[in-house]
C-alpha cells in the first residue's frame, strides 16, 4: 500500500480508538496489525521492543485504573489494549514502510513543498550523527570540569547551536546539488496512489467503522 | 571559453570594519587547474562560495564588485541554472548530503537537473566508473569513510557535469590515498573533458606540479594575487620548510618514567582497523608529537585516550585501568584540547567562560595575574564581553588554549592546537606550554602538521603510520 496513504489510515483508526471504547476492537486491530507485521518479515529484536516497551505505560494505565478508577476492570483493560493498539498500528507504518517512500509520495502525490519533504528527510539521514554529536558534547563539557546530563539545558543550547549550524550546511549541500526550492524537478521513481490503495484504504476504513458500530463491548 | 573573473569584488560583515576579501581583480582561466593559498580562515571560503552562486544567498550579506562566467554575471544565472555552470565541493565529507544511499543521492542530483529519468542509470553508472566506486552504488552514506564520501560528492559533480568546479579545502580529513585519487581524477576532469577547476587549500603537499596557476590571499590586505612561477616555487619550498624541524629527539624506553601505558591496543571504529599497538607508552612531564597523515587516525587515538570511543585491550592512566576510573575524575586528570574550537565552549562570553575554567580548576597554579598576562599576551585583553562565537577563528583558539592552560591537568592532550594561530601567536603559545611542563610537571601530548616553531616544545615524536605508532628521532 502506498506508505502515505497507510499513514493517513493508521493515524485515523488510531484517533478514532481514542474515543471508542469497544475491547474486542481493539484486540482486533492489534491481531490484524500483528499477522500483517509477521507477513513482513520484521526482525525479532523489532518484534520484542514493541511488545515489551509499551508494557509500562500500559499496565501502569491498567492497575491505575482498575484500583483507583471508577469505571471498573472493564475499562481498564481497553486502557491497556488501546496503548497496544497505538504502538501495533504504528508498528505496521514504521516497520514496514521507508521513510525514503514516504518522502516521495509526500512530495509526488500529496503536494507537500519538495523542500519539506526532503529537509525532513536530510534531518532524518543526520540521526545518527547527531547522537554522536551529543556525545562529542558531554566530552567536552567533562574537559571542563562539567558533567552534562539529560536534563542540563547547556546540553540543549550548544545541541541546538549545531543544529543550526549543519542546517544551514545541508541547505547549503542540496543548493549544490542543484535542489532549487519550488522549482519542478523530474522524477526517477514515480510513486502513485494506485485505484487498489483507495479500494484497501476505503474497505479497510469502512470495516473498522461497521466493528466500532456492532461491536460495543 | 567560460573563463571566471572577479572584478573590483570587496567583502565585510557589516559589523567589522576588516575586509574580508579587498578590492580582488583576478580571472580563473577556462579549462586550467587554479589553487588558491593562504592561512586559513583567511576568506578563501567566502569567495568561493561566491563563485559557487551559494553565497549572498546564505550568507545573507552581499559583496560589492562581481563575478562574471564569460560574460554574463552570476547574478543573472536563473538560480535552477546555476548547478549546470558551477558545483562545489565541501571541506566537511558529513554535511554534503540530503539522502541515505550513494544511488539515492546521485538520483536527487539529476531529478534536480531536470534530466530524463530514462537517461539516469547511464549517467550515474558512468560517474561511478569514472571515480572508481561502482562498489559503493548502494552503501548507506553514513557507513563510508571521509575519503570515500569525497569519492561520492566527487562522482555527484562528474553527474551534473557543471563547466566549473570549486573545492574548498576538500582533502582536510581524508586519508592520503584517496587524496591521491581525488586530484587524479581533478586533473583528468581538466586535461580530458575540459573542465575549470578552482580548489583552495592552505596545505600544499603535492599540488606543485599539478597546478595551473597559483593565487595567494594574502592574510593582511586580503588581497589575491597570481603568483609567478618564481614566487610560486617560494611559497612551495616554504610550505615544505613548515613540514620540518632539524632537530633529533631521543628515543624514550623503559616504563620507570610512563604515565600512560597502551598494552594489547586494538582501535577498530566502523570495524576497519586504525591501530594496532602490542605496547606503548606516553611519558611523565615531556612533550610528545605525534604526526602522521590526515584522516589516518590520530584524532581517533585521542578520542580511546578519553573514553569517548570503545577500543580493545587495556589502557592504564598512573597504573589504573581507564574503564574503571569515573568519566568525571578521569576527565580532570587526563584532558582534551579538542580540534575545533568552539566544541570546548560552554558559556556564552569571553568572561563567563574564563571564569568556567577558574571554577572547575583542580589546583591554583595560575595565579589571575597569569591568566591576565596570558590574555596580554595573546591579544585577548579587554574582550570580557565578547561573545564567543562571534571571536575570529584565531582568537576562538587562543581563548581555548588559556582555558585550558588555566584548568592546569597534569595530561593535556592537544588536536592540532596551533591551527589558525598567526606565527606570533605560535612562539607565546610555545612558551605557556613550556612553562606549564617545566614549572607544573604537565604531560603533553601533541598532534600538529604545524612543526617550524616547535623545536623547544617537543622532547619526544611518535609517527603513525600504517596502523602502528612509533617514536622517532627524526621529526618530519
Amino acid at each position: 500500500m502506498n506508505p502515505g496513504m497507510k499513514l493517513l489510515l493508521v493515524m485515523l483508526i488510531a484517533l478514532e480508538i481514542s474515543f471508542t471504547q469497544s475491547l474486542v476492537v481493539n484486540c482486533i486491530l492489534i491481531a490484524v496489525s500483528l499477522v500483517y507485521i509477521l507477513t513482513q518479515h520484521v526482525s525479532m529484536k523489532a518484534l520484542f521492543g514493541i511488545i515489551f516497551w509499551p508494557l509500562f505505560p500500559a499496565v501502569g494505565l491498567f492497575v491505575s485504573q482498575w484500583l483507583y478508577g471508577s469505571a471498573g476492570i472493564h475499562f481498564a483493560w481497553i486502557l491497556f489494549t488501546r496503548i497496544y493498539g497505538y504502538v501495533f498500528l504504528g508498528a505496521t507504518f514504521t516497520l514496514t514502510s521507508s521513510i525514503t517512500d514516504l518522502s516521495l509520495t509526500l512530495e509526488q502525490d500529496f503536494h507537500l513543498p519538495s523542500k519539506f519533504a526532503y529537509g525532513v528527510l536530510a534531518a532524518f539521514n543526520l540521526m545518527p550523527k547527531i547522537v554522536e554529536e551529543v556525545q562529542i558534547i558531554k566530552t567536552s563539557a567533562l574537559m571542563r570540569g562539567e558533567a552534562l546530563h539529560f536534563w542540563s539545558p547547556k546540553l540543549y543550547f550548544k545541541s541546538i547551536l549545531s543544529s543550526i549550524q549543519w542546517s544551514q550546511n545541508l541547505a547549503e549541500a542540496m543548493t549544490s546539488h542543484g535542489f532549487v526550492e519550488d522549482y519542478p524537478r523530474t522524477h526517477y521513481k514515480v510513486i502513485r496512489i494506485t485505484a487498489l490503495d483507495w479500494i484497501l484504504f476505503v474497505v479497510l476504513f469502512i470495516i473498522v467503522q461497521v466493528l466500532l458500530f456492532f461491536i460495543r463491548y | 571559453m567560460t573563463d571566471v573573473s572577479i572584478n573590483h569584488f570587496t567583502f565585510h560583515y557589516p559589523d567589522s570594519d576588516v575586509k574580508v576579501l579587498n578590492d580582488i581583480n583576478i580571472t580563473f582561466k577556462s579549462h586550467h587547474f587554479s589553487l588558491l593559498s593562504g592561512p586559513s580562515g583567511s576568506g578563501k571560503s567566502t569567495l568561493l562560495y561566491f563563485i559557487a552562486g551559494l553565497y549572498p544567498h546564505f550568507s545573507g550579506i552581499d559583496a560589492v564588485g562581481d563575478i562574471k562566467f564569460g560574460d554574463t554575471n552570476i547574478k543573472d544565472i536563473p538560480r535552477q541554472d546555476v548547478s549546470k555552470s558551477v558545483a562545489m565541493m565541501f571541506q566537511n565529507p558529513n554535511q554534503q548530503f540530503a539522502m541515505d544511499t550513494v544511488i539515492h543521492e546521485m538520483t536527487f542530483v539529476l531529478e534536480n537537473l531536470r534530466i530524463e529519468p530514462a537517461k539516469m542509470k547511464d549517467i550515474i553508472t558512468h560517474a561511478l566508473e569514472f571515480c572508481d566506486i561502482q562498489k559503493l552504488r548502494s552503501r548507506v552514506i553514513n557507513t563510508l569513510s571521509g575519503g570515500e564520501k569525497q569519492k561520492v560528492a566527487l562522482a555527484c559533480i562528474v553527474a551534473m557535469d557543471p563547466q566549473v568546479t570549486v573545492l574548498d579545502e576538500p582533502f582536510a580529513s581524508i586519508d592520503p590515498g584517496s587524496r591521491v585519487d581525488l586530484i587524479n581524477k581533478l586533473k583528468i576532469l581538466q586535461e580530458k573533458h575540459g573542465k575549470t577547476i578552482i580548489l583552495a587549500d592552505h596545505d600544499l603537499t603535492s599540488y606543485q606540479n599539478l597546478v595551473d596557476e597559483f593565487y595567494y590571499l594574502d592574510p593582511d590586505t586580503h588581497k589575491i594575487s597570481l603568483l609567478d612561477g618564481e614566487r610560486a616555487e617560494h611559497f612551495f619550498k616554504n610550505f615544505e620548510s613548515t613540514q620540518t624541524i632539524n632537530k633529533k629527539v631521543a628515543i624514550p624506553s623503559g616504563d620507570e618514567n610512563a604515565i600512560i601505558k597502551i598494552n594489547d591496543f586494538k582501535l577498530l571504529p566502523h570495524h576497519s582497523l586504525l591501530l594496532k599497538l602490542a605496547h606503548f607508552d606516553f611519558y611523565k612531564q615531556k612533550t610528545t608529537l605525534i604526526t602522521g597523515a590526515n584522516g589516518i587516525g590520530k584524532s581517533t587515538l585521542f578520542n580511546a585516550l578519553t573514553k569517548l570511543l570503545p577500543y580493545e585491550g587495556t589502557i592504564a592512566f598512573d597504573g589504573k585501568d581507564i574503564k574503571k576510573i569515573r568519566p568525571l575524575p578521569y576527565a580532570k586528570h587526563v584532558t582534551l584540547l579538542f580540534q575545533d574550537a568552539e566544541n570546548q565552549f560552554l558559556n556564552i562570553t569571553v568572561k563567563e567562560e574564563l571564569d568556567l575554567s577558574l571554577a572547575n580548576r583542580t589546583n591554583t597554579d595560575y595565579s589571575q595575574a597569569d591568566v591576565d598576562d596570558m590574555l596580554n599576551k595573546l591579544d585577548m585583553a579587554g574582550k570580557d564581553d565578547r561573545i564567543v562565537y562571534s571571536l575570529s577563528e584565531g582568537q576562538k583558539k587562543k581563548l581555548q588554549i588559556i582555558e585550558m592552560l588555566i584548568m592546569n591537568p597534569p595530561v593535556l592532550l592537544m588536536d592540532e592546537p596551533f591551527k589558525g594561530l598567526d606565527y606570533h601567536s605560535l612562539e607565546v603559545v610555545v612558551g605557556f606550554l613550556n612553562r606549564a611542563k617545566h614549572d607544573f610537571h604537565q604531560t603533553q601530548i601533541v598532534i600538529s602538521h604545524q612543526l617550524s616553531g616547535l623545536d623547544t616544545l617537543i622532547d619526544y615524536h611518535a609517527t603513525f603510520k600504517n596502523q602502528n605508532l612509533a617514536y622517532q628521532e627524526v621529526i618530519k
